[in-house]
């Protein structure tokens, strides 16, 4: 119908990609930065929030079920409800994509700790190792399977849910999703949504190697 | 103000939560809650019945096979890598020059890839890490494969494919008012007219009520999954659910 | 595996430095504050920021173009809550935004800007010379429309799509359908995001008339028509830069001068072409900037 457009707006037209790289790895760089920042807040948090929950029984319910609550709550509407209290600005993106990964997180991280078989953290303790240092050098290790599965779901959904956080003017892939969309240009709309994930199944890649690497003794079970 | 009994309610910039919750108008009319609700759990309804439609079966079909390990962890991957957005609003002019409207073909295609990777990975990983002894078992009494699958494996599997039925429906009712966006109304159209007339009413109202709708859909599955699976099968659950990499 | 895994940390790290290097500012001979611009999200806003901060970074000044986004709520917002500087709106947006009730002709932009200018004042920001560059509101029906004027529609029965904040506006929907002003029955209403959605969907037919801007280059390529506002709903709007008043006091008058004069070289036709080169022939606002600039004799200073 829009003959005169559809002429000229390929699927993909090559040479805006190659033209316009700059934005295109600025984007790219602006999108891993709050991807990693996301991942970086909700992880602190969630080890936080998993920490109570393991150390106090009656801790645990509620502190899912709020993290649950959390994830049902629309992004578009939640980067909107916070533009008026902080701006079109970095922490207006990042806070609500860090609160979306802790569902995913906390419950990694609790099934981690809950997975350790009571008899290996009683012969830790039988051993003479202090609480503090059970956790770490037994517990943590045992836990890690299940802690890099869950960063791995986080990073993998954190990583499309940055795309949202262009309509608050924070950059990323996003944008070129949505500067395709105000000009029914379909290049930058296919970059945007290809690169987006791409990204993510490499950094979930990374996170898997990284994983397997740092959990050589799983290697035979598999992932 | 408007005579016309279907006119977009401009609701006041200055009214306040409660009382717009508790106005009979914002529930009732073309408009209302109560008709939008209706519109978004119609759609969800339908995109988690065909999303199981699709998913189940095959998943199992495959785990049962012990076939497409590694194409189904990929598939799952880049399904969650998927901006749903993107995908509906890339569809949206395709389905406007074909004359099929604004809705909800491209709506219904986005939040169908956004159920698929829950409900395969759980049913597959489910059926696939039924444990070998009981299938064996079940050979072994002369049980044939049909039987096998749907009376043993999937019996077994049914509390994990419901946690992947749960995450799915929770995340597709939470999406789904990115429809509003793209000329469709549901429960989004609250939180979309409150940002485009900058009332904050309107979009905390409308975040809560989705919110509350996924709520209460997380709630309805986990009774359907009470009244369906076999009390024995519920305590093998959590054994099996996070150690296999599904979603849970 | 621990070789790659060490060769994948290692190729994060150096993204996150990169990343960490990309934060610095490229400086200038500047004696006076950073003068932020901040386009909203659609492509004419986008070029025309591109076209000030371009033209001031020509001048001298120590310009940092924004991201855009948002719409106006976010531009006024981002002015008064410093984080922008600059930015250039159509006045008759700005009116029904700030003063939506003033008893004023709305059809004269001066009278538009005697309203407006005292609310930004008494916010710090102030209104400068408006461009005679105009982007107005458009009541736009397909070409074999029989209407010629927005009086017509009412006996139509058409489906009206617009943005969600046209239905609660005076000058928008409210105007349309107020008895005592156009006084339309529509047969329905569709909520559509502003931009290219209006134009596709009023193609397809799912409605039969929308509102949009008077510069939608598709109005032409389409063959749409804009309909007559025979009973003056719609304000003016012109386009006009509102800037922070302490970067403007600390600039100076030469910053104020320089506004003004490119304020003034705007056309409405410019406004036109460069969303015909944005949207149709789908170029970069920066380049489309950057050549306006460049042939108007306007960056070799």
């Amino acid at each position: 119908m829009i003959a005169p457009l559809q002429a000229q707006n390929p699927i993909i037209r090559w040479s805006w990609f190659i033209d316009e790289w700059d934005q295109v790895q600025a984007a790219l760089v602006q999108h891993l930065e709050l991807t990693l920042l996301a991942l970086g807040l909700g992880l602190l948090l969630s080890a936080a929030l998993a920490t109570v929950a393991l150390r106090y029984e009656r801790g645990a319910p509620p502190i899912t079920a709020g993290a649950a609550a959390f994830y049902t709550i629309p992004s578009v509407a939640l980067f909107g409800l916070l533009v008026p209290y902080t701006g079109l600005s970095r922490a207006t993106a990042v806070l609500p994509l860090a609160g979306y990964t802790l569902l995913i997180l906390i419950t990694a991280i609790i099934d981690g700790f809950r997975s350790v078989p009571a008899e290996v953290r009683e012969a830790a303790s039988g051993m003479g190792m202090s609480p503090r240092r059970r956790v770490l050098t037994v517990e943590l290790p045992l836990a890690l399977p299940y802690i890099i599965t869950g960063i791995r779901i986080a990073t993998v959904s954190t990583v499309g849910l940055v795309t949202v956080a262009a309509i608050i003017g924070q950059g990323g892939l996003g944008r070129l999703i949505l500067d395709g969309l105000r000009r029914a240009f379909w290049t930058p709309m296919t970059i945007g949504a290809s690169l987006s994930i791409l990204l993510a199944l490499m950094l979930d890649l990374a996170i898997y190697r990284l994983g397997a690497a740092a959990t050589p003794w799983t290697r035979r079970r598999g992932a | 103000m408007i005579p016309l009994p279907f006119a977009q309610a401009a609701v006041p910039r200055g009214i306040g939560l409660a009382e717009w919750l508790v106005d009979v108008d914002t529930w009732l009319g073309r408009d209302g809650i109560l008709s939008s609700g209706l519109d978004t759990v119609t759609l969800c309804a339908a995109v988690m019945g065909t999303g199981m439609l699709i998913a189940v079966p095959s998943a199992a079909l495959l785990a049962h096979s012990r076939r497409g390990e590694l194409t189904a962890t990929a598939l799952v991957t880049l399904g969650r890598a998927v901006p749903t957005f993107a995908v509906a609003a890339l569809l949206v002019p395709v389905a406007l020059r074909r004359g099929w409207g604004f809705e909800p073909w491209p709506i219904f295609i986005a939040l169908l890839l956004l159920a698929l990777p829950p409900l395969y990975l759980n049913t597959y990983t489910a059926i696939r890490h039924v444990e070998g002894g009981v299938v064996d078992a079940a050979r072994a009494m002369g049980i044939g494969e049909r039987t096998l699958l749907l009376r043993v494996e999937l019996a077994l599997a049914l509390s994990v494919i419901f946690t992947g039925i749960r995450v799915a429906a929770v995340q597709v009712v939470a999406t789904e008012p990115i429809r509003a966006f793209l000329g469709g109304d549901g429960l989004g159209r609250y939180v979309r007219d409150g940002l485009g007339q900058n009332n904050d009413t309107l979009i905390i109202g409308g975040a809560l009520l989705i919110a509350a709708l996924a709520a209460t859909t997380s709630v309805a599955v986990s009774v359907v999954e009470r009244l369906v699976v076999p009390h024995g099968v519920r305590r093998l659950k959590q054994r099996t659910a996070a150690r296999r990499g599904s979603v849970g | 595996m621990r070789r790659s895994a060490g060769v994948l940390v290692i190729a994060v790290a150096t993204a996150m430095l990169a990343v960490a290097a990309c934060g610095g500012d490229d400086g200038g001979d500047a004696d006076g504050p950073t003068i932020r611009i901040r386009g909203q999200d659609f492509s004419e806003s986008v070029t025309i920021a591109e076209v000030y901060g371009q033209f001031l970074r020509g001048r001298g000044y120590d310009v940092e173009l924004l991201t855009p986004a948002g719409f106006r709520t976010e531009a006024i917002d981002g002015l008064r809550n410093d984080e922008i500087d600059l930015i250039i709106d159509y006045i008759g947006g700005e009116l029904t935004a700030l003063a939506p009730d003033a008893a004023i002709d709305a059809a004269d932009p001066d009278a538009i800007i005697a309203t407006i200018s005292p609310i930004h004042e008494a916010a710090g920001a102030t209104v400068l010379d408006y461009s005679p560059a105009v982007d107005g509101d458009a009541f736009v029906v397909r070409g074999d429309s029989e209407a010629r004027a927005i009086s017509d529609v009412a006996g139509l029965g058409y489906v009206f799509g617009a943005a969600a904040a046209c239905f609660e506006r005076p000058q928008c929907f409210l105007g349309y359908t107020n008895p005592d002003i156009y006084g339309i029955e529509f047969a329905d209403t569709v909520t559509i995001e502003f931009g290219p959605l209006l134009g596709e969907a009023l193609a397809a037919g799912v409605v039969d008339a929308v509102v949009w801007n008077t510069t939608a280059p598709q109005i032409g390529v389409e063959g749409f028509r804009v309909l007559d506002d025979d009973r003056g709903l719609h304000p003016a709007q012109n386009i006009a830069p509102i800037i922070s008043t302490a970067v403007l006091e600390a600039w100076g008058s030469g910053l104020r001068d320089a506004l003004n004069e490119l304020s003034a070289s705007i056309t409405t036709d410019d406004l036109v072409a460069w969303n015909i080169e944005t949207d149709i022939e789908l170029r970069e606002s920066d380049d489309v900037a950057r050549e306006w600039l460049e042939t108007k004799g306007l960056l070799s200073q």
